[in-house]
């Protein structure tokens, strides 16, 4: 009932304010007249009647004042006064506001769209029910890895069922050509264990999933499982998909079902859009049955109540089983279970990613203490500059709680437009992360959208740091010795806090010198990774993935396909050189592995002989530019019946036949090292895999003798690549519709893809825009300090000038405190880079974790910005008038 | 009496604002004057303190105010007691009562 009422009278007095008002000046009014009435009643005359009565009632709407205190809701005009106090406050020093609010959205934003990176890339759970059970294995034998062989696998299923519900296997990344309604359309297939889809407890959008035969889970049935977004985008969502026949690289198989909307299957990144039984994978890409040489990446459930632990031990005794059952080849195996989502797979030295986006979440962080760092300076300076004002208010009546409030108002508006700001910031980045250009057709799931988790993460942090940074002054400015600030003025600030000021510089000094190296690094290593010589000519050349297998080719009309389409593409007008290769440099696949090499005598415990490989048709130097130094070219007469033949580069030669030529000798490869290849010819060194200095022992293959289903056509023109690329798609298709045209681009635009530069431009940019940040951030920190504090030295140093000091005089003493800030800042900062360079060096190019120039510069750039930041302030404490100095106040 | 006396004994004044009521409807100098009249001057009630006093209660609830006219035909702002004005004035006679007696036994030792 009192709830009731209270509650009407606060709707009232907030929507009806003014007709509240009214009524109170009204009642008030109607007082004094009866007041004055009675009075004149008891004899008093007019006059000393309206005196008496105003002496009573008072003036100036105090009476009011009171009443509107009691009010219900008073809290709410209160809060709305300090509002409105704290933006005309905020309104009225620009300078502060702006540079606040936009510290606070550079530390949110950038923190939150490189920390929406790594979520999307390692921590985001796969859209599954009870993603906590679900793990991934690796094994080791030299190194962790965490490919499998499918007999090993199928063991460990066998005999791990104490652990795991559940253990299948998948071979993500293999692009099949679909034929449902004429005309082939690539896919990107996931080929998985049929017990796959019960691991992952989903159940089908359409139809069903695989039949599980417990002893056969590879699986034998054609049978295609789509991804929704496929069936949505390729089949309009057809709901009477399931039973349709179609072919898959032209061989029949049925459509069963579609997986469940927003499932993309467990493989990170890869965004599958079929599954296709693992058993099928051999003869669907073409290869002898039950030659595994491909490697299977295994998932296991694990079952309810059972924890990591107990599955590592289960492991362990299965290893050490599987070790004694197959003495020769996985003598020395150990086994590990790791939880999905604790890292991307193959997350363990051999995939970059991890360490990379851990360095980057580092530097992120820093950016974000260094936007507290400034934020809580910036308050700190404004809340003793603001001494006075709270003493005058606190002076003239202001409750103690009163002023905190204000003051927290003031921080927590900033606040507020910081995390707009930094919302938008954040978003803006993640959006511009999330939409960089891969430059491969794989259906690669990038998913660095905006997330709210990070969001709030940040939000947090800085939040709490500028509450901090509001509630301290605010406390200490309300209980500041009102006789003494008044008196002294500025002078009564401790030094204590000038000193906890000082660290915070040194600390972004040193924070912000620390990414601008690392950013330096990345951007000394990408222009180098630029400069490399590539070791063949990207330039004119265009690519196109062409796979006739997908088509529905075997391997002898696959052979007819290739010749054909390769003597009309030489044909077409503009055309220098047309060649067929296995991989491209810097493409996703790379061939090759362990040899044996006849004459070389192998060191035990060094890593056996090996080499990448690649296998091409004739003129391929000529179309790619790279020089034969030595010996003879692949030729036409190199046939598949022919003597195996190669031509290795300058590294595979050296390391393998020192001090000889090589022409001659042979290496074999392959199953038990059967196929027997003999050197004809050596090669210019050429960057086939990545930009780094080390170039691999390589060799070439004639195509005719290591047949491949899928095919890169390179075309060397001297004709637009567009009208190349426009001439040679309408070429395939009028070969055969159903033969699929993907990964068409310039080399040039290859190079920049995943495996070239793209990462390395990617480090650069980013560390780049940190090291920028971190360098404003800085520069704002060290100005603001040194600008406060030469300002409130104003009184000591218009003394000092008074009684003779020179300018330059005054300028080293403002000076030498900057000085020693900068100089502590730098040899901290440095420290740092040095431990932290030595974590960056393995990705970068052509320059170590402790470059020299590097460091210079960089050390020179800051010591510059730095100490400009301390000139200004000094100069105008140089120019302080002592008459005006010393007048003032 | 000042406004920091009232402030010290908020609740009393309430009570005998409430006490005044229980009787009929009046306006606040008639209020302020019964207040003064019934504790023999002991209690002056200024504007000050008898204005959040009234608009507090009326804002709980515990009292009703309506406008009308005064014996001299003036236009004034009346309050007259709630049924939960009422009880709330047993409430603190109650409290009152209480109180007293245990004050003037600790005093009486």
């Amino acid at each position: 009932m009192e709830f009731l009422s209270r509650a009407a009278s606060f709707l009232r007095n907030i929507f009806r304010r003014r007709h509240v008002d009214r009524d109170l000046d009204a009642e008030v009014a109607s007082y004094f007249e009866i007041l004055m009435e009675n009075n004149m009643k008891n004899g008093m005359d007019e006059q000393s009647a309206r005196r008496a009565a105003r002496l009573e009632v008072g003036g100036g709407g105090q009476v009011q004042d009171e009443v509107r205190h009691t009010q219900a809701g008073a809290w709410l005009q209160t809060l709305w006064q300090d509002i409105r106090y704290a933006t005309r406050i905020l309104i009225k020093n620009p300078t502060f506001t702006l540079v606040a609010v936009l510290t606070f959205s550079i530390g949110i934003g950038a923190n939150t769209a490189i920390f929406s990176m790594v979520n999307g890339l390692l921590l985001r759970p796969v859209p599954v029910p009870h993603t906590e059970q679900l793990t991934y294995l690796v094994q080791r034998h030299e190194g962790w890895s965490n490919g499998f062989k499918y007999p090993i696998m199928d063991e460990i299923r066998k005999q791990s069922g104490d652990a795991f519900s559940d253990v299948a296997a998948v071979v993500p990344f293999q692009m099949d050509g679909l034929a449902a309604n004429g005309g082939s359309q690539p896919i990107w297939n996931e080929y998985v264990t049929t017990n796959f889809f019960s691991l992952a407890s989903v159940t089908p959008a359409l139809g069903s999933f695989m039949a599980t035969d417990t002893k056969n889970i590879a699986g034998n049935d054609a049978v295609l499982v789509l991804s929704h977004a496929y069936w949505q985008t390729h089949f309009a969502g057809d709901p009477n998909i399931v039973g349709h026949a179609a072919t898959l690289n032209g061989r029949p198989i049925t459509i069963i079902g579609v997986a469940p909307k927003g499932f993309r299957g467990l493989t990170p990144v890869f965004d599958a859009q079929g599954y296709v039984p693992l058993g099928l994978l051999a003869s669907m890409q073409g290869q002898k049955p039950n030659s595994d040489t491909s490697s299977v990446i295994v998932f296991g459930r694990l079952r309810d109540g059972v924890d990591l632990a107990k599955a590592q031990s289960v492991l362990a005794v299965v290893a050490q089983r599987l070790a004694q059952e197959f003495p020769k080849t996985e003598k020395s195996l150990v086994l590990r279970a790791a939880l999905l989502g604790s890292g991307i797979i193959g997350g363990n030295g051999a995939n970059p990613v991890p360490a990379i986006a851990a360095i980057f979440l580092v530097l992120a962080g820093l950016v974000l203490a260094l936007a507290s760092a400034n934020v809580a300076n910036l308050l700190l300076v404004r809340a003793i500059a603001r001494t006075r004002e709270m003493a005058v208010r606190s002076a003239l009546g202001a409750a103690r709680g009163r002023l905190v409030r204000q003051v927290l108002t003031e921080t927590l508006m900033l606040a507020l437009l910081g995390f707009a700001g930094g919302a938008a910031l954040g978003y803006i980045g993640s959006r511009a992360l999330g939409s960089v250009d891969l430059r491969t057709d794989l259906p690669l799931l990038l998913d660095f959208s905006f997330d709210w988790h990070v969001f709030m993460f940040a939000l947090g942090a800085a939040g709490l740091v500028s509450l901090l940074a509001g509630l301290v002054p605010a406390l200490r400015g309300s209980r500041v010795d009102l006789n003494e600030v008044m008196r002294e003025s500025g002078r009564g600030v401790s030094s204590g806090k000038q000193r906890f000021r000082s660290a915070l510089v040194v600390a972004q000094v040193s924070g912000s010198l620390t990414l601008l190296i690392v950013a330096g690094l990345f951007v000394r290593s990408m222009i180098n990774a630029q400069q490399v010589d590539l070791g063949f000519n990207p330039n004119q050349v265009v690519n196109f993935g062409v796979d006739a297998h997908a088509g529905g080719y075997d391997e002898p009309r696959g052979r007819e396909f290739y010749r054909t389409l390769l003597e009309r593409t030489r044909t077409m007008p503009g055309v220098e050189s047309a060649s067929l290769a296995a991989t491209v440099p810097m493409g996703p696949i790379s061939l090759g592995g362990a040899m044996h090499v006849e004459g070389f005598a192998e060191t035990p415990g060094q890593p056996k002989p090996s080499a990448n490989m690649n296998a091409v048709s004739p003129a391929y130097l000529k179309t790619m530019g790279i020089s034969l130094l030595h010996g003879r070219d692949i030729l036409e007469s190199d046939s598949e019946t022919a003597q195996h033949v190669a031509l290795v580069n300058e590294v595979m030669a050296q390391r393998y036949w020192p001090g000889q030529d090589p022409i001659g000798h042979q290496f074999s490869t392959g199953e038990d090292f059967k196929n027997v290849i003999q050197v004809v010819g050596v090669v210019k060194n050429s960057h086939t895999s990545s930009l780094s200095e080390t170039i691999d022992p390589a060799y070439y293959v004639p195509m005719m003798q290591e047949y491949r289903a899928a095919q890169t056509l390179q075309v060397r023109s001297s004709v637009a690549p567009s009208t190349a690329m426009q001439a040679v798609r309408g070429l395939v298709r009028s070969l055969d519709t159903n033969v699929p045209v993907f990964d068409v681009r310039t080399m040039n635009d290859a190079l920049n893809g995943m495996d070239g530069l793209l990462l390395y431009r990617m480090g650069a940019g980013l560390a780049g825009m940190l090291g920028l940040l971190g360098f404003i951030l800085a520069v704002i920190g060290v100005y603001g300090v040194m600008s406060y504090s030469a300002a409130q030295r104003t009184r000591e140093i218009g003394i000092r000038v008074a009684l003779g000091a020179k300018p330059a005089q005054v300028l080293k003493i403002v000076f030498r405190q900057g000085l020693f800030i900068v100089g502590l800042g730098l040899v901290i900062g440095t420290a740092v880079a040095l431990a932290l360079g030595k974590v960056v060096a393995g990705f970068l190019v052509g320059v170590g974790g402790a470059d020299p120039l590097t460091y210079l510069v960089v050390g020179i750039a800051m010591t510059v910005a730095a100490l400009t930041a301390c000139f200004v302030p000094a100069r105008r404490a140089m120019k302080v008038d002592p008459m005006i100095a010393l007048r003032y106040e | 009496m000042g406004d920091k006396q009232t402030e010290l004994l908020q609740g009393t004044l309430d009570m005998l604002i409430l006490k005044t009521l229980a009787l009929g409807a009046l306006h606040g100098v008639a209020v302020a004057a019964r207040i003064e009249q019934v504790t023999q001057g002991t209690f002056q009630v200024g504007p000050g303190s008898l204005f959040p006093a009234l608009h507090r209660m009326e804002e709980k609830g515990w009292l009703k105010a309506s406008w009308g006219e005064s014996e001299t035909k003036r236009k004034a702002k009346f309050y007259e007691l709630t049924k939960p004005g009422r009880r709330q004035l047993e409430t603190e006679k109650e409290r009152w009562k209480t109180i007293s007696v245990a004050v003037s036994r600790a005093l009486e030792i």
